[in-house]
């Protein structure tokens, strides 16, 4: 901040901080929970313990904020789960090959890219409700996933798993990187569009916004995090599974909703979907520790999910009286 | 010879499902010139509008900027050559800041990414334009309606705009922040800008424009200077013949006895209200915009969550704690938001019209569909509701909109009904008939609650006007003692005039 700016001309720092007010409480329950797993496991508190966690968190943090960034657009994705497979897929047919550990990469990324940005032109310009295209291709997307690999196979470069999934924190700094990602999209006038083009497409597009490009570069970048999502998945088991990605889809929606992103455009933020992935991520470690049995982790979340989606209601009501 | 217009349509038409909205109609703004235009809703301001800011494609006639034709106009080019447009209904983004909201559209950037520090300058200095002094950082949905009204026309000033138009900027906006708006489009206006200005308050347009365009059923009807027109003139240009006296004459009821009566009413904004609602009574609330006159509203309704030291309804102890119960006690509201809160917009004219009376019959009946025709064919008839009844309410005009909010409650005979603003964006023709429909209620001996932002209205309706500031009633004003300055000089605090409630 320059020294002659005024502080009534602070912008930037104050307007995210009024954006993520109300995150404060999950930020607590997410803080619990974390303190609850740290004496449950002291190992955490180590560089391989932060190591761990943060390969398990990764792929739904990912998947988290492309659903979020759906959500915010004033759409949904089904296809999430799908495209994670997707990426796990090219993944692993494509990188022992002569195309190496860059080239798939770039593929798996133009895959994310592509297939999103089709989707959105496909809701955007033919006005088709986001929930049905997404189903049609999740359909679409899980059976190319199938044809590339049809069972589980293929490799990952030993290297690369290694560097992504060894006992060093480097899931940690892309957790980190992915962060600064979002920030940046946010920081474009397009990125924020994004938010008027959610509550209200018809008034932003009056007001000049670029309400269908913004929409369509949604669903991209959406697309993109969903299928790097799937590189990491495949790196962490160092091969791939044209399935692997199904539960992704409707955990992505509960983190999202946990971190308070509404369900009707342009309400939420970032941070929120990020703890809300987060939280799921330390809830089923603390239950497994605990030696919950599997069944018991989905009622849990069902509720835990509810409950998140109710407090903040509650507490509404309880003010206006 | 006038110099050349910056923005004109020339014989522009413009149909939706074969409805002639717009025919052959021309209309040049010119630099420094306030340009008045003026018509009933349903008259086709608003398609107007939207093509001149490109908004909507005209199917015959062609839009200039500075004399040159532009076919297929976007906003965006709009934009660009300088058009900006203060929407009558607000777009903003709630959950962005004030500044993003002013910026949006327009943002300034390096480097690609959004310049927040030229961004906040620039959105500060459009805030001190029209007043508005919050921090640049709140987000826009923690602002009452009338800032954020104010929010919308600094997002049009930050375009520094060669072409400001406004589609009735001061429905929802206090008599101070009209004060400050009218000063700044006279600036606007000394330093070139072509400005039209949309209002449905004539002394508003007679007092800021110097031309006028009138608009009925889609034609042009007059344009030309408004020097050495009368307001009546203007109205009858509208409508097509003389209204005549717009309000009913005042006629006291004979029945005037108490039928709700609460002391010590708190609820959201509220603080400690007494008042008593009188059959066969208008009674006004009035106030500056956002003082707490819709929760009094709700909270009588019971749809807001209300406590109260003594409550009696239709002789019953207890303010109503669900809708349903209000209903029941023969309490009906109409809401100021008719699109959101009073209507269901995508369903027939006929059903909606039905909807009061289906909440009321058992839950499982059977539906007899001849009765409801018949009925909701009648109520069409009385309220002169334009239209096919299987339409969807969507279709109608604001006007005949807020008819069918008004009509579906008669056949449920409410004894007090409620009214938010019912004539906000409504033609004046439409409003001459809901005065006459409200005294008619009262001399029938029902009470009504007419909460207005249009003082007129209530000097010239109501029996009582109890005036709102900061969720209290601060004076109640008897029918002799009305009168605009004695109902804005309590909405103020000017002046401690206070009289038995």
């Amino acid at each position: 901040m320059n020294a002659i700016e005024s502080a009534s001309l602070r912008l930037y720092w104050p307007a995210q901080r009024q954006r993520n007010r109300g995150a404060g409480g999950l930020l607590i329950v997410v803080a619990a929970f974390l303190a609850l797993y740290a004496y449950l496991f002291p190992g955490l508190l180590s560089v391989g313990g932060v190591a761990k966690f943060a390969q398990s968190w990764l792929p739904l943090a990912m998947v988290s904020m492309a659903q979020a960034i759906l959500m915010l657009a004033g759409g949904v994705s089904l296809a999430i789960g799908a495209m994670v497979s997707l990426g796990a897929v090219i993944a692993a047919t494509t990188m022992a090959g002569p195309l190496g550990v860059a080239g798939g990469a770039a593929l798996v990324m133009i895959a994310g890219l592509g297939v999103g940005a089709a989707c959105g032109v496909i809701v955007v310009r033919l006005g088709l409700p986001a929930i049905v295209v997404t189903l049609a291709a999740s359909f679409i997307v899980g059976g190319a996933a199938l044809l590339i690999l049809p069972r589980p196979g293929g490799t990952i470069p030993a290297w690369l798993s290694d560097l992504l999934a060894g006992d060093k924190p480097v899931a940690a700094w892309l957790v980190i990187a992915v962060v600064v990602f979002w920030k940046l999209y946010l920081a474009t006038p397009l990125g924020l569009s994004l938010y008027a083009a959610g509550e209200n497409p018809d008034a932003a597009y009056r007001a000049g916004v670029p309400v269908d490009a913004a929409r369509i570069l949604a669903y991209a970048v959406s697309g993109l995090l969903a299928t790097c999502a799937g590189l990491f998945v495949a790196a962490k088991t160092g091969s791939g599974d044209p399935v692997i990605g199904e539960a992704f889809t409707l955990n992505s929606i509960a983190a999202a909703v946990l971190g308070g992103v509404g369900f009707l455009g342009g309400k939420g933020a970032m941070r929120g979907a990020l703890a809300g992935s987060l939280l799921l991520s330390v809830m089923i470690n603390v239950m497994y520790f605990l030696g919950f049995p599997p069944v018991a982790h989905y009622i849990a979340q069902g509720l835990i999910i509810i409950g998140a989606v109710a407090l903040p209601e509650f507490s509404a009501r309880r003010r206006a009286l | 010879m006038t110099p050349a217009p910056t923005l004109a349509a020339r014989g522009v038409s413009k149909s939706f499902f074969g409805n002639a909205v717009l025919r052959e109609v021309s209309i040049a703004l010119q630099p420094g010139r306030i340009h008045a235009l003026l018509g009933e809703n349903g008259a086709g301001k608003s398609t107007l509008i939207n093509i001149l800011s490109g908004a909507l494609l005209p199917d015959a006639g062609a839009v200039e900027i500075d004399g040159r034709v532009f076919r297929g106009l976007n906003p965006r080019d709009a934009h660009r050559a300088g058009i900006a447009v203060v929407q009558q209904e607000l777009g903003l983004t709630t959950q962005l800041s004030i500044a993003e909201n002013i910026g949006i559209g327009a943002l300034p950037r390096r480097y690609g990414l959004i310049d927040y520090r030229g961004l906040a300058r620039r959105a500060r200095a459009a805030m001190d334009l029209v007043g508005l002094n919050e921090d640049l950082a709140t987000p826009v949905g923690d602002l009452p309606l009338g800032r954020r009204q104010m929010v919308e026309i600094a997002r049009a000033l930050f375009r520094e705009p060669r072409v400001l138009i406004l589609d009735e900027p001061t429905s929802s906006l206090s008599a101070h922040e009209v004060e400050t708006l009218t000063a700044l489009l006279d600036r606007l206006r000394a330093k070139g800008t072509a400005i039209l200005y949309i209002s449905h308050r004539l002394n508003e347009v007679m007092r800021l424009c110097q031309h006028v365009t009138v608009l009925k059923d889609g034609v042009v009807t007059a344009d030309r200077p408004i020097e050495g027109v009368e307001a009546a003139d203007l109205v009858r240009l509208m409508v097509g013949r003389d209204t005549g006296h717009l309000f009913p004459a005042w006629t006291p009821s004979a029945d005037r006895d108490p039928i709700i009566q609460v002391s010590g009413l708190s609820s959201g904004v509220l603080r400690d209200i007494d008042m008593s609602i009188r059959r066969g009574e208008v009674l006004g609330i009035g106030g500056l915009v956002g003082q707490g006159q819709e929760d009094l509203l709700l909270s009588l309704y019971g749809a807001l969550p209300a406590s109260a030291r003594t409550a009696e309804f239709n002789r019953q102890r207890n303010l109503p704690a669900s809708v349903r119960r209000a209903n029941a006690l023969g309490l009906a509201y109409v809401p100021a938001d008719r699109k959101r809160e009073g209507l269901h917009l995508i369903h027939a004219i006929g059903w909606n019209l039905m909807l009061p009376s289906l909440a009321r019959a058992f839950s499982l009946s059977l539906r007899d569909r001849s009765k409801e025709r018949v009925l909701a064919t009648a109520l069409a008839d009385r309220f002169a509701i334009k239209g096919d009844l299987t339409r969807q309410v969507r279709a109608l005009s604001g006007g005949n909109q807020q008819k069918v909010a008004l009509a579906k409650w008669t056949p449920a005979e409410p004894q007090v009904w409620l009214l938010n603003d019912p004539t906000r964006g409504v033609d004046v023709e439409t409003k001459r008939e809901i005065y006459a429909l409200l005294r008619r209620l009262a001399s029938e001996g029902k009470a009504i609650v007419l909460s207005s932002s249009d003082t007129p209205e209530l000097v010239h309706l109501c029996d009582r006007v109890a005036v709102m500031r900061e969720g209290r009633i601060v004076a109640t004003i008897e029918r002799e003692a009305l009168s605009e300055g004695a109902i804005v000089a309590a909405a103020m605090g000017a002046d401690p005039l206070r009289t038995a409630a």
